[in-house]
Formats: C-alpha cells, structure tokens, sequence
C-alpha cells in the first residue's frame, strides 16, 4: 500500500512536471474563507479579540491580571483558540488576546502574497500594545506555526528579558511531517497550490487552498528556525516555556520536540518542559470543527488547558 | 532504553556485517582477486539533504568482471550527521548504513554516466527517554543518479542527486528523513586490474 502511495505520487508529479499545470482553485465564496465573503471575525470587531483594543485604560488590577496572547497556526484563524477562551472565561481570571496572524483571514489573494514575516507582525504589534498600556504579566500560546513565530521573535531578541512570563508551544513545527513540502520550490510552481482536506466547518475557518508561495513562506521559516536551533540559544530571563506535542502529527512532525529540547534552554541553561502526548491529531487544543472526535481527544485537550491554567496562576 | 539498545545492537550487527563482507573480498588470494576483482576503491563521501542535514562519511566501491562486464558497481557507505552537522551543534545525531549497486554507462571511458539502488539502515539518537515512543529507525530504500569521473591519477569523482523512498512521515518512520538527497564521493583506487 505505501509502494503504492509512493509511485502514485510520483506519477502525480511526473504528469505535472508534463503538463506544468498551474490553475487558480476554484472558490465557493459562500461557504470558504478562502473567498471575498467570509473573513475572520477579529477583523469586525477587534474588541472582542484583542484586550489592547478592548480596555482603553486599564486598572492596576487589569494591569496586574494575567493576559495570554493566542496564536494560531498557518492557514488557520483566532477560531483555532476559541475553545480555549471560552475554557479560560468558565474557569479562570485571565485576559485573552485572540490575535490574527497577518495575511490571514481574508482572501485567498491576500494571503497568497502575505510572508512569513507580515505574519509575524501582529503579534508583536499586540505584546508591544500590552506592554504600552502597562500590562505586566504577558504570556504567550502559540499552536503550530505560530511556535516557529514566537521562537524567531525570542532569537532575534525583538521579546526580551522579563517580556513574557510563560510560553506555551502546542504542537510547534520545526520540522515538517509532509516531506514534499521541502521541494516546494521545484514542484510548487507547476501546482500553483495544495488542497486540503477540511470539513465543513473548517471550510469557514481555515484556507481550504494554501498557495505554494506560502508553503515556500513557511519552508523559509521552519528551516530558519531549524537552523537557530541546531546553533542553539537561551530562552529570556525570568521567561518558562512548556511544549506540548502529538506524537502521531500528520503536519509537524514529533521530531520538531527532539529539536526543541536539544536546540533551546532556559535562561540558566537548564532543559525546557515538555510533554509528548499519545494523540493523532495537530493541535490538540482544537477539537470544534473537527470529524471523529474521541472521548480521549476531549480528556487531552482538558488536561492541557487545566495544565496551563495551573502554571498561568503559579 | 531497552528500544535504544536493540537499535544500537542492531546497527552494530548491520556495520559488522557488511565490514566482514568488504574485509572477505580483501583477504582472498591475489589470485582470486585477479579474478574477480577489477577496481576496488575507497574514498570520503559528503552528503547533503534538501532544506536538512550535512552527512558525512566513507564509501567502498567495488566492479568485478565476472558481473556483468564491470558496468556493474557495488558499494558500501556510512555517512552520519556526526561528522556533519552535528559536529559541535544540536542537530540530531544519525547515521545511515548504506549497500548500494549501480549500473555505470560508459564503462570503459573516463566520464560514466550512472545510476544506482540504494538500500540499508537508519539510526538516528535522541538521546532522551521522552522520545522513546517516536520512531528513530527506519530500512533506507534510495535511489540516485549522476556522473563518475576517473582521472589519469588514482582518484575517481562522483556526483549524484538521489531520492529516498520511505522518508518520515510524522506518523511513521524517523521525522529527520528527508527525500532529495545529493553526494559527493572522492574515490582512492586501492586496486586496480588493468
């Protein structure tokens, strides 16, 4: 069977290696965020997504409470943390920022000419908000692509010393699970752009059609962190990170952790927390939208939210 | 830990076994080397993956006349991130144990265009127990293609591009197993039957 699979693909690549085929997707706008009639919510109403623009002037006691800065992964949209924050609003006294990475989210024109870098810049246009406004105990979840994000923002020291409190990596991809994607450079051209397969559901929320040229964004940024981390470096001072990772992901690939755990250190030098998970799902936080959903998806995705809770209010 | 040790034994069965099969080859009378021997090289391999590693390492190269008239090669090779990237950084530590036999067009000239079958083992060390659930071996099924270049000295060139077949896939095999690979070996004729 996977003989079968191999030369099938390869006889998918050949015949458009012939045919150098290229064509736009075909988009239902109604139904796929990858059309001009769904956008992601936090663009409507940011107030009800990011606390910078929620809370003109914040009490001391706001100031002082804890505020989380989720981030979702490629393709993906502020619905990949909703979960958590209705969790969070039943269970704890935290401060939410949902924030929408760049190029994402709208069209899929937009996203198709976005970089790994206008990605990026929300985030820190919301931690520099935060910090502005006087906020003091930041922290940061990120799933997927939005770990290789936080990890180049934590080398290149645009997040310092005492910036962040706790990072939280759900399923960081360093390394990708899918192997085609690092010879997106030679076939991606000829396929113009991959398909996914999303449900339903997830057709409102993530692209159902991802551009090459982001694949070579993402390739660009996964292996830039790849490389930092084969250099290795520290995490900020008074900075706690801890991961989470599947290890049965079909998109990062659980080596991403051996990376990580090899590649980063605490500020004093000592090992960072992490905690392989027996699941077969990419990002474990996010169940809604999802087809065959287990009862021990929903016990995982529990712990890891009650886990993070607990570290948050340590 | 356990898993660790039967891989590691393995690994150490694999190597001894094909070292015994080259060191077999060599301790046959100069006789039956005439016979079956027509070169018998061995040289320094580089290897580098697509977007991932330098590998690094020794490769035995072998032709008889009794197989297929010389156009036939077979080789050994150990290349590992040890002496590539892992020297002195984080990469992750692995090595590939590498049997291959090649078709070399041109066989008489200087310039032989080639193409070759790749099979052997894999081993990379994660060197935790938090990752002993993940895979970290897998059996290497490769093939690659490229040019060999004998100059008038005793140092023949290859280059090729080669793709694995059975790369990680996030659900199985070792994550760190890419698909487009690319060598350099740098041959030292050790025998030679004119």
């Amino acid at each position: 069977m996977k003989a079968k699979n191999i030369l099938f693909k390869l006889f998918v690549i050949f015949v458009l290696l012939l045919t150098g085929c290229s064509d736009e997707p075909t988009i239902d706008n109604s139904t796929m965020l990858d059309g001009d009639q769904i956008f992601d919510a936090s663009i409507y109403n940011p107030e009800n997504y990011l606390v910078s623009v929620a809370i003109d002037n914040p009490t001391t006691i706001q100031k002082n409470t804890p505020v989380i800065i989720a981030t979702h992964g490629y393709s993906a949209t502020t619905f990949e943390w909703d979960e958590f924050r209705n969790y969070s609003d039943m269970n704890a006294n935290i401060l939410i920022s949902q924030v929408l990475l760049g190029g994402h989210g709208r069209t899929y024109e937009e996203f198709k000419n976005s970089t790994w870098k206008d990605w990026q810049t929300p985030i820190m246009n919301e931690y520099n908000a935060l910090r502005d406004k006087g906020y003091t105990n930041i922290n940061f979840a990120g799933s997927s692509t939005a770990c290789a994000l936080m990890l180049d923002l934590i080398k290149t020291n645009k997040i310092g010393d005492n910036g962040l409190k706790h990072i939280f990596l759900i399923d960081p991809i360093v390394i990708p699970s899918d192997k085609s994607l690092t010879l997106i450079g030679l076939i991606g051209p000829m396929l113009g752009y991959f398909e996914s397969t999303n449900t339903t559901t997830e057709d409102s929320y993530y692209y159902r059609f991802k551009p090459q040229e982001t694949l070579k964004e993402l390739l660009n940024l996964t292996n830039k962190v790849r490389k930092d981390l084969q250099n290795g470096f520290n995490l900020p001072q008074n900075t706690q990170m801890k991961v989470y990772k599947s290890t049965n992901d079909d998109v990062a690939d659980a080596v991403s952790a051996v990376l990580l755990y090899k590649g980063l250190k605490n500020n004093d030098g000592s090992k960072i927390n992490i905690q392989m998970i027996d699941s077969k799902l990419h990002v474990v936080t996010r169940l809604d939208g999802r087809d065959n959903i287990t009862q021990e998806d929903i016990d995982i995705q529990k712990q890891v939210f009650d886990d993070m809770l607990m570290i948050i209010a340590q | 830990m356990k898993k660790k040790k039967n891989d590691l034994q393995k690994k150490l069965v694999f190597t001894l076994f094909f070292l015994a099969s080259f060191l077999c080859i060599e301790a046959q009378t100069s006789e039956s080397k005439k016979d079956w021997v027509k070169d018998l090289k061995i040289g320094v391999r580089m290897q580098k993956a697509q977007k991932l590693y330098w590998e690094n390492g020794l490769a035995i190269d072998f032709t008889s006349p009794k197989i297929a008239n010389n156009r036939i090669h077979l080789g050994f090779s150990y290349v590992t991130t040890r002496l590539g990237s892992a020297m002195g950084t984080n990469a992750i530590k692995q090595d590939n144990f590498l049997f291959n036999l090649g078709y070399y067009f041109r066989h008489q000239k200087k310039l032989q265009p080639f193409i070759r079958a790749n099979t052997g083992y894999f081993y990379a060390d994660y060197e935790s127990d938090i990752f002993d659930d993940l895979s970290n071996t897998a059996v290497l099924l490769s093939i690659d293609t490229g040019v060999s270049y004998e100059f008038n000295t005793p140092i023949t060139i290859n280059l090729s591009a080669g793709y694995n077949l059975n790369t990680g896939t996030g659900v199985s095999g070792p994550g760190t197993l890419y698909p487009l690979f690319y060598q350099l070996s740098v041959f030292y004729t050790l025998f030679k039957k004119s």
